[in-house]
């Protein structure tokens, strides 16, 4: 078998697959960067560095709500005027140290940014940036009324740093440092079950619930950070600036963040730092471009989003251009399930009883009684419009049906709440593949892992050794899922450039990744080949007999009965037939309303 | 409270709360024919007053060759965002990439109007003769816009064989290509149709808010709200919405001061869309699970 | 303002020129380098452009002389009024352009930015922003004020109202820019402490569509006199057609904006403007007569035959900007060196330096340069080349 030629092969082969990360382009600017004082640079150069480091601060932060999130937050000049004239007043108006002050800014911003999550969650894209630029209206407007704090108009003087952070060379260095960590951390996040859950939740976000990514914790943890970077920035803006007025918070100094983001590249940490050092750098190079440099940001921004939506990063990414081989074949080994589903099998059964689901007028389920027992694979099939997917999807937490109940053996589970099922051992497939396209086949199938990890946020964001270790063993974990279905070559390649086929097998393997004691699939069998369907067959009968419960949704009703134990027939809603594919087969009902003859 | 201040809140709520309301006119009618929410509408606004005043005043046409032209230039714009900005960025719908291309391009024709027409508000000419006391045209123009607008409109969609096409693709697109309807070219005309009433709604608003490039931001947001408070794609909800948001911003004004009437505005707006994000009269999208 | 095809054709060729030479050091009597930044482009620009146009044709003229001496460059900068361009530019300024004095910038966010930066590096300022703050002879010995400030101002409109109009009872509107909020907090203050009433008092926004709330509230507040704080054209504007439609016969009196003349256009009727007091400099006034002082009558006319344009400006910022590199190569010219130490201190020295926005007079204590006396209050629709008439009961 082929597959004890791959068993010898592991270390090289780990290495080649691993999540490839090039250091090289961070270090050199970081070189350059810290170099610059020692160069003999003028103080303008050095000013126009540390706004440069300042910037990054806030973009890193915002990078992670608008590039990883996809939340179009077009307001955040709010939040760097709000950690701007908290540190100012601060330490003008009450006394506060230099340094305490920072952190409060920081924190404030954080706060603010944790606010704008409430509306990233309810409110549409559009209405969401809408309501973004409003909210940088009220802060500029708030500041300009609160005059006895703010000084209003006239503005306040910005917060003066200790020595040796008072001169241009020791403030610059401050601010690198800190634009560095936040890098840093912002690196750490990208490479986390937290920076995959968010691109997941951008991009496919009934994918991202059905593996376990509870949207609204993740997104208040991720806007609080990114607002605290923005805080933080605000602070340092401050100082640079050394005496804030209203009118240096315009929107268009936002619109710039934003613009930042998107010509780098969302998804990418790169990309972004590039932007900002170019977009600051423009203005600089010459005086009539002062003028028109609005307009060269969005022509920037439309030729980026017509033509290059991967923007500076998909430029720079010259690995992921290189040609895929032709000519693949999907060859599962299914020899190496037992490292993956390594769980003890249960033997409790999932029960849906007398389930019924109304669309307005239209019964979807109409009273169905279905059960899937562990280490069977039960074939749902039927004609269009019966129920089959509903009843997966009821199953699944996706629909909330009028009666009836859900049950894990003597276990009732409620409807609804998607991002659960995965906790309680439930994982699945799609209809149509819902992959996040940008990323890697690999971190794809480690996006079902996500509640296999324990590492939080704040330990993720500083590489904590618990990070650490839940990132090395889920990639093994992931690779053994991927070398199960056969794809394990392909682990390092984007995802947006596999075969339909291709894909979905990739989706079985991120169900595989979460250790499911039920695996329920959405016809998986279409699109695919003969060839393919066999092995799909295959495989999904050594998985039942790995313990786990199978419920396959299909059209082939041929794969169905050669690889069922059990078939349940549906039709309006309701059962039609049960029992074992023989007794199906020749049921006559079954044959008049669906197969024919 | 005196009469001559509630009359000016009103006079001057109503006015403004009909230039917000045909915004919101123009951003349902792109959205009709496209699903896609274009930043582009209050620059169509913008455009309305400066075009209009550079036509009518800087080169002296005579009112209604000036008030055409602007017409025109509306409906250029609105072409050039269906294809520029629109068409391009269809096929991923979900990925909402129109929201940045649309963006770009409102920023462009605002910087444009900025560098070529100027950064200070410019006065705006009058255009009709009529103009006394009370009865002053910055006051009843933008009314009269705002009624021929949303009569056109319905004649349009009634008895017009093109408006019952665009109401069957923002009905059902799918459905509406079957029947062999030519999707693209309504597409198209409709955004030609927004550009046209969004540079109206400046034209009619010029004496109110004079020809001035940053009109574009203030209209594209003021303008919004009446759809997200009236639902996307409802013009009466708009129409409602505009009104009621151009007399609670003068009243505001007027009770509490210019500063704390905006944050009160955006504020309420905020807690409202928190509150109802379909908008009050629109209703929820329903969208389909996997 | 619009960004001519003149200023851009003055300022890139300033740019060729500076570019050409590169940064190399000059040696220091060879040539004296001007900076001047603010905004030219943007909200406010006109007067930056104003400013610049004045100091542009003082080195034409320099230049045109072709007397022995210093080659002038001026090396101009747009920072559009952004505080953060201003930085920006300052710093290159100093740093990297190495000019010997900066002039500017336009606007007062932009001045309270810079002026910790330029005091660091010694560079000599001289600027024309109205902020009180910025010009302390202590913490910034670098920078010298060549325009009135709001305290004089202040005191000028004020005097105006309580001893030229009599009036006993005023209203104190602003915008919510940085000026208008200083300036209402000062002159409420003052009023106040004199004993006078404050009507009403009010900070606007801009875009405020209609400010007949705002002047019916100051009217049932019994105020005879109107004090007016912005130089935003719609809202100085929006203010005079809302007097008129409110049938209130008030006098306007405040900030030389609110004789711009693009305001004839915005205006329901020409006579909205009557009754509008600026306060302006008084050496670019016309006295009872029609006449103006012989030294801006002759500037006049030799912007005239070199077809400067002056209809539609305020003239007195035009002058101020020929003042200004006047100022500076006067100085280079008497102490024979461009050093910022020489050059503070023959300006401190200075008794009474004529110019044609005022005389300057400078202290080592006393770093505002035109005095109080200097100012005056003339009608804002009088405009004629830049020049406006003397208002009534003033001299």
């Amino acid at each position: 078998m082929s597959g004890m030629a791959k068993l010898s092969a592991p270390p090289g082969f780990l290495q080649r697959a691993q999540f490839t990360f090039s250091a090289w382009p961070y270090v050199l600017l970081l070189i350059a960067a810290i170099s610059l004082p020692f160069t003999g640079a003028n103080d303008y150069w050095i000013l126009l560095a540390t706004r440069m480091a300042i910037y990054t601060i806030l973009i890193m932060g915002l990078n992670l709500v608008v590039g990883f999130a996809g939340q179009l937050a077009l307001g955040y000049v709010g939040l760097l005027t709000i950690g701007a004239y908290t540190s100012s007043v601060l330490v003008e108006k009450l006394g506060v140290g230099v340094f305490p002050a920072l952190v409060i800014a920081a924190v404030a911003g954080g706060a603010f940014g944790a606010l704008l999550s409430i509306p990233a969650l309810r409110l549409r894209t559009f209405y969401f940036a809408m309501t973004t630029m409003g909210f940088a209206t009220i802060v500029s407007q708030i500041v300009l009324a609160w005059q006895s704090i703010t000084g209003g108009g006239n503005g306040i003087v910005g917060p003066v740093f200790p020595a040796p952070f008072d001169a241009a060379n020791g403030f610059y260095l401050f601010c690198l440092v800190l634009a560095a960590i936040c890098t840093w951390t912002t690196l750490n996040l990208s490479n986390s079950r937290h920076g995959r859950s968010l691109l997941a939740v951008r991009d496919v976000e009934v994918a991202a619930a059905a593996n376990g990514v509870n949207k609204n914790v993740l997104f208040l943890k991720t806007f609080f950070f990114s607002g605290f970077l923005s805080g933080l920035a605000g602070a340092l803006f401050a100082t640079l600036q050394s005496y804030i007025t209203p009118d240096a918070f315009t929107l268009d100094l936002s619109v710039l963040f934003f613009i930042a983001i998107l010509i780098g590249g969302r998804g990418s940490i790169i990309g972004p730092l590039l932007a900002t050092v170019l977009l600051t750098l423009l203005p600089e190079i010459s005086a009539p471009l002062v003028t028109w440099a609005p307009f060269l940001y969005a022509i920037l921004l439309l030729v980026i989003v017509l033509l290059i939506p991967g923007g500076i990063a998909a430029l720079l990414d010259v690995e992921r251009r290189k040609p895929l081989k032709t000519g693949r074949l999907i060859i599962p080994q299914p020899v190496y399930l037992p490292s993956v589903l390594d769980n003890p099998a249960g033997a409790e059964s999932i029960a849906m009883k007398q389930v019924e689901l109304r669309f307005g007028q239209i019964r979807a389920l109409d009273g169905l009684d279905i059960d899937i027992k562990p280490g069977q694979v039960h074939g749902l099939i039927g004609p269009n419009g019966s129920g089959k997917t509903t009843t997966l999807n009821v199953i699944c937490g996706f629909g909330t049906p009028q009666q009836g109940s859900l049950w894990i053996g003597d276990r009732q589970i409620p409807f609804g709440s998607p991002s659960t099922r995965v906790s309680l051992g439930i994982a699945r497939t799609f209809q149509t593949p819902k992959v996040v396209g940008e990323a890697t086949v690999l971190a794809n199938v480690m996006l079902g892992g996500t509640t296999l990890g324990t590492a939080t946020f704040m330990e993720s964001l500083f590489g904590m050794p618990r990070h650490r270790k839940d990132e090395k063993s889920l990639r093994e974990h992931a690779l053994m899922a991927l070398r199960v279905v056969g794809l394990e070559e392909l682990a390092a390649v984007q995802a947006e450039r596999l075969q339909h086929s291709e894909l979905r097998f990739m989706e079985i393997a991120r169900a595989l990744v979460s250790r499911p004691r039920f695996l329920l699939l959405d016809e998986p069998a279409a699109g695919l080949s003969p060839a393919e369907i066999e092995r799909l067959g295959d495989l999904v009968k050594e998985i039942g007999r790995h313990g786990t419960g199978v419920l396959i949704v299909e059209h082939h009703s041929d794969l169905v009965f050669r690889m069922s134990d059990q078939v349940t027939v549906l039709n309006l809603g309701r059962m039609l037939a049960a029992g074992s594919p023989a007794e199906i087969k020749v049921h006559p009902e079954v044959v008049s309303a669906y197969l024919g003859v | 409270m005196s009469q001559v201040i509630f009359f000016s809140i009103v006079a001057t709520g109503l006015a403004s709360g009909c230039i917000y309301a045909l915004i919101g006119v123009t951003y349902n009618v792109m959205y009709s024919a496209s699903r896609v929410m274009s930043f582009t509408a209050g620059q169509y606004g913008m455009v309305g007053g400066v075009v209009g005043a550079l036509l009518i005043q800087n080169l002296s046409l005579p009112v209604w060759a000036g008030l055409l032209l602007t017409l025109v230039a509306g409906i250029l714009l609105g072409i050039v965002t269906e294809i520029v900005g629109v068409r391009p960025v269809l096929k991923n719908l979900e990925q909402h990439l129109y929201v940045l291309s649309t963006l770009a391009l409102a920023l462009m024709i605002k910087q444009v109007a900025a560098v070529e027409w100027s950064t200070e508000p410019k006065p705006f000419p009058r255009v009709s003769g009529i103009d006394t006391g009370i009865w002053e045209e910055k006051y009843w123009l933008p009314v009269v816009a705002l009624v021929v607008v949303i009569a056109g409109l319905e004649l349009l969609n009634r008895y017009t064989l093109m408006g019952r096409a665009f109401l069957a693709i923002s009905e059902d697109t799918f459905a509406a290509r079957a029947l062999g309807l030519p999707e693209r070219n309504l597409r198209v005309t409709s955004f030609a149709l927004a550009g046209a009433i969004g540079s109206l709604a400046g034209f009619a608003g010029g004496q109110m808010l004079l020809a001035y490039f940053d009109n574009g931001t203030m209209l594209t947001f003021y303008g919004f709200i009446p759809v997200a408070l009236g639902g996307l794609g409802n013009n009466r909800g708009a129409l409602v919405g505009g009104l009621a948001l151009g007399i609670f911003q003068q009243a505001a004004t007027f009770l509490v001061g210019g500063v704390f009437a905006s944050v009160a505005v955006f504020l309420a707006f905020t807690f409202l869309l928190l509150a109802r994000p379909e908008g009050l009269f629109g209703n929820s999208r329903k969208t389909r699970l996997v | 303002m619009k960004l001519t095809r003149r200023s851009f054709v003055q300022s890139a060729s300033a740019m060729v020129a500076i570019s050409s030479t590169g940064s190399k050091a000059f040696a220091q009597t060879t040539s004296i380098q001007i900076g001047f930044m603010g905004g030219l482009t943007g909200p406010n620009s006109s007067f930056g452009i104003q400013y610049l146009r004045g100091a542009q044709f003082a080195v034409d003229e320099i230049r045109g002389a072709g007397k022995a001496g210093p080659a002038v460059e001026l090396v101009p900068r747009d920072t559009q009024g952004d505080p953060t361009k201003a930085v920006n530019a300052a710093q290159e300024m100093i740093s990297r352009l190495k000019t010997n004095v900066i002039l500017g910038p336009s606007g007062t966010g932009e001045s309270l930015a810079i002026m910790g930066i330029m005091a660091r590096a010694k560079m000599p300022n001289l600027n024309p922003t109205s902020a009180d703050a910025i010009i302390d002879a202590a913490k910034y010995p670098n920078a010298f004020r060549v325009a009135g400030h709001i305290a004089q101002w202040d005191e000028a409109v004020r005097f105006y109202c309580t001893q030229i109009l009599k009036s006993k009872s005023i209203a104190v509107i602003g915008d919510n820019g940085g000026f208008g909020t200083t300036a209402v907090t000062q002159t409420v203050a003052a009023l106040k402490a004199s004993g006078i009433q404050v009507a009403y008092q009010a900070q606007v926004d801009p875009n405020q569509p209609d400010l007949r709330p705002d002047l019916l509230r100051a009217r049932e507040g019994g105020a005879t006199a109107v004090i007016v704080w912005t130089s935003a054209l719609g809202l100085a504007t929006r203010m005079m057609n809302a007097r008129a439609a409110i049938n209130w016969d008030v006098p306007f009196v405040g900030h030389p904006g609110l004789g711009i003349g693009d305001i004839l256009r915005l205006l329901d009727k020409p006579s909205n403007w009557e009754n509008v007091y600026i306060v302006t400099n008084k050496s670019c006034c016309f006295d009872d007569a029609g006449k103006l002082p012989s030294r801006t009558e002759e500037f006049v006319q030799k912007l005239k035959r070199k077809n400067v344009q002056i209809s539609d400006s305020t003239l007195w910022w035009i002058g101020c900007g020929h003042d200004s590199v006047e100022l500076m190569t006067a100085a280079v010219k008497e102490t024979g060196s461009t050093k910022a130490e020489a050059l503070i201190k023959y300006w401190e020295a200075l008794g009474a330096f004529p110019g044609i926005s005022g005389d300057f007079k400078f202290s080592p204590k006393e770093h505002n340069g035109l005095p109080t006396a200097q100012l005056a209050m003339a009608r804002a629709n009088s405009q004629k080349n830049g020049c406006f008439t003397l208002a009534p009961g003033y001299s």
